[in-house]
């Protein structure tokens, strides 16, 4: 053989041979192809606690997940750019504002919150106790960039507000581009100190925190973030719940320094409670059950009138959420629930026969004698109890009462028997109405009593707390928006998501 | 005892004129030399100060490291024989034939050694994210996959493979071709059995060279390729990673690693090389 074609096929032999090793990768496991693995974009920051966690989580479900590290702007360009790969966490939450404005994020599950601190080395050689020691001509310090991080920002905000910026920023020796270049410039001792978040110090043991008051109000917070072009939201969502889990990643995450949020509780599948009134339902059963499926949860809704709701949470049920009718149903039982929020308003309408053969036209027209009516059940659910607010106000209570036929714990049993040619009138929600549109007839009630309002709250000793905070998330989507105003309900929630 | 002649002492005080110029001269260079070579070590040495042997062992202890060795190793070998099987053939060419906008050609091969490297990551990114690329993607899955370590660590070192290259083969003069096709061989057997030899030497810094700069390179794959542990992690994302979470010591071992790879192979393919190939000594 001649040595030319000794080179070729010896470097050829030589590629194939390559080639052969690199695709053969011994910890290839054969269950893992069975199952997709996970892509997370990771901060490199966050890689010691994720990485644990992760571990554990490829254990007990035998999901592969892979962990791409990088700087959080790095990994925001990469996956806008590639628009693939499932979660993304991000060192702090400018980053998550960003790729929320960028449109790539959709559910946040939050892990921790972070307060800037004053780093200095271990032992604190130069005596740096306050912000006034910062601004001392012989102090040096490294600053996180204000235009490319979160830290930067804030607390430049916090300076200024405290009136201490302009005396620090001559002590400025060099802008960074993150916080872990300023941790090891303080580190390296290039710099006497530098602000950082209190967790990036704590994971830094040559590094000491300073505690500033005036920076206190600055918080950050990490959060996991699911990619809206995840194509496997539920295996995303379900390592982001383990992530923020109370007794699965967050202890993790307050071992390595973090103070972690209060999380959920681990479960591989939930299954939760959400109570909501009865009128609330054709608004949102399309929503919960893309909810379940998205997030691979079970939601057990129980809808009923809200006076058999309420009874049952005062008597020791404690639903994940609630949904109330109306405002007043929420009041009476708030305690045991978080702050709630107004999604939508509908109002009350006399609704009639086809026609309005009797020809009525307002509430003191149900007081005319021989009509049959009507109205739902005033201690079972919150539309009997503004009827009767309503009547009384108006001074129709015992007229109108004395030509009741039939009371209902829910008003979708009163349109039935309407219907059903049994009675003349009947007293609902117009959203109980946009069902029957042109088989009955329906005249508004014009009284400001005769507005209901439907309020969401998440209970306070649910397990699932987070979960059903994104499930308020969903009900306030525009399309949640959409099926509200199709169900005849008028939207109220017009302050935009945060 | 005669006296020397006057012309003969003043040639002989010349030649010691110009001996002692001479050693002026080597000591200046040496000492320029020199001072690049005590930055070099200097460093090393201050790198292995701030390291120490447990950190090196436990480096090496680790799986994801091994595995980062693994890929690093065989990633750069695999582009630097692909580079040269490209760069030998684009520097031929551009070195013998002369064609319209060849000033062009000249110019794009360039374009991986002057775009930051980033850009490069960012650029294939980009490209596999178009139909055809997606078409590809459907066939062997590149972005954040092993080929794309490849992929990406040959764009940069395939350009100065071909930069030597070319240097190589304009400086061979093509008369010895000549010679050989008036002499019956066709241009391939010209080319193998003469030109190649020659630009042994050529071929062989290109390729140590290609080795050398895929080794190094990070900018692309971290973008191209991400630093995925146990798929995509190679030694100078292993650094990166390190870096990026303050383990200085960690970072600074896995250098050290980098470090002793690559002056084994290089000194390694510089004894052995192509000289058991062609089997003649350089």
């Amino acid at each position: 053989m001649n040595p030319a074609r000794k080179i070729v096929a010896g470097s050829l032999l030589a590629i194939v041979v390559l080639t052969a090793l690199l695709f053969w990768n011994p910890r290839n496991r054969p269950s893992e192809a069975a199952r997709r693995p996970l892509l997370v974009y990771c901060a490199a920051g966050l890689k010691g606690p994720v990485e644990t966690v992760a571990r554990e989580y490829e254990q007990l479900t035998g999901v592969s997940v892979q962990l791409q590290f990088g700087g959080s702007g790095l990994l925001l360009n990469n996956l806008r750019v590639a628009r693939r790969g499932d979660l993304f966490l991000a060192a702090d939450n400018s980053f998550l504002d960003a790729a929320r404005s960028n449109g790539v994020l959709a559910e946040v599950i939050p892990l921790a919150r972070m307060t800037p601190v004053i780093a200095v080395p271990r032992g604190n050689p130069r005596k740096i106790t306050s912000l006034r020691d910062l601004q001392r001509p012989d102090v040096q310090i490294a600053y996180a960039n204000p235009e490319a991080t979160a830290i930067g920002r804030v607390t430049q905000q916090a300076l200024e507000r405290s009136g201490d910026w302009a005396a620090i920023q001559p002590r400025i020796k060099v802008l960074k581009p993150t916080v872990n270049d300023v941790a090891n410039d303080v580190k390296l001792g290039t710099v006497d100190a530098g602000i950082l978040w209190d967790a990036t110090v704590a994971q830094y043991p040559e590094l000491e925190a300073v505690h500033a008051p005036e920076l206190d109000g600055s918080v950050g917070e990490v959060g996991v973030g699911v990619l809206t072009f995840c194509d496997q939201p539920a295996e995303a969502l379900k390592f982001a719940r383990f992530l923020g889990a109370r007794d699965r990643g967050l202890p993790v995450f307050a071992q390595a320094g973090f103070s972690v949020v209060e999380g959920d509780v681990w479960r591989e599948r939930p299954e939760v409670v959400l109570y909501s009134g009865g009128v609330n339902r054709v608004a949102i059963e399309e929503t919960v059950r893309l909810f379940e499926q998205r997030e691979g949860v079970t939601v057990n809704r129980i809808y009923n009138g809200c006076g058999i709701l309420t009874a049952q949470i005062r008597a020791g049920q404690r639903p994940d959420a609630y949904f109330a009718c109306d405002v007043s149903f929420m009041t009476n039982v708030a305690s045991h629930f978080g702050p709630s929020r107004e999604l939508a308003d509908t109002r009350m309408v006399i609704l009639t026969a086809p026609g309005n053969p009797k020809g009525l036209r307002s509430l003191a027209d149900l007081a005319r004698p021989g009509l049959a009516l009507g109205v739902a059940n005033e201690q079972q659910s919150a539309l009997g109890a503004l009827t009767v607010r309503l009547l009384r106000s108006e001074g129709l209570l015992s007229n109108v009462m004395a030509n009741v036929r039939v009371q209902t714990p829910t008003a979708d049993l009163l349109v039935n028997q309407l219907r059903t040619g049994s009675l003349d009138a009947v007293l609902v929600y117009g959203a109980n109405a946009s069902g029957v549109k042109g088989v009955l007839d329906a005249v508004e009630l014009p009284q400001p009593q005769a507005l209901a309002v439907q309020p969401y709250a998440v209970g306070r000793t649910s397990e699932h707390g987070q979960l059903m905070t994104r499930f308020l998330e969903d009900l306030r989507s525009p399309a949640s928006r959409q099926r509200f105003e199709q169900a005849g309900f008028h939207w109220r929630d017009v302050t935009p998501t945060p | 005892m005669s006296s020397p002649s006057a012309p003969h002492d003043e040639r002989g005080n010349a030649a010691r004129r110009s001996r002692r110029s001479d050693r002026t001269f080597l000591i200046c260079f040496s000492v320029l030399a020199g001072s690049y070579l005590l930055l070099l070590v200097s460093t090393l040495v201050a790198d292995l100060f701030y390291t120490s042997p447990g950190h090196l062992w436990r480096a090496l202890q680790s799986a994801e490291i091994r595995y980062a060795i693994r890929l690093s190793l065989l990633s750069c070998t695999l582009t630097a024989l692909l580079s040269l099987w490209v760069a030998v053939p684009i520097a031929y060419l551009m070195a013998r034939l002369k064609f319209p906008g060849k000033g062009l050609v000249d110019a794009l091969l360039d374009i991986p050694i002057v775009l930051p490297p980033l850009v490069i990551g960012l650029s294939l990114l980009i490209l596999f994210q178009t139909p055809p690329g997606r078409a590809v993607e459907r066939w062997v899955p590149v972005t954040y996959a092993v080929p794309s370590v490849i992929l990406a660590q040959f764009m940069v070192a395939c350009a100065f493979a071909v930069r030597t290259l070319r240097a190589t083969f304009d400086q061979i003069s093509p008369r010895h071709e000549q010679v050989a096709l008036t002499l019956g061989c066709s241009r391939s057997q010209a080319f193998w059995m003469v030109i190649l030899p020659e630009a042994r030497r050529g071929v062989l810094t290109a390729g140590t060279l290609a080795w050398a700069r895929a080794l190094g390179e990070f900018g692309p794959i971290l973008v191209f390729s991400g630093a995925t542990r146990f798929k995509t992690e190679v030694l100078s994302t292993t650094v990166f990673l390190e870096l990026s979470v303050g383990n200085l010591e960690a970072a600074v071992a896995v250098s050290l690693l980098m470090v002793a790879a690559a002056v084994a192979v290089l000194l390694l393919i510089r004894t052995q090389g192509l000289e058991s190939a062609l089997g003649r000594p350089l």
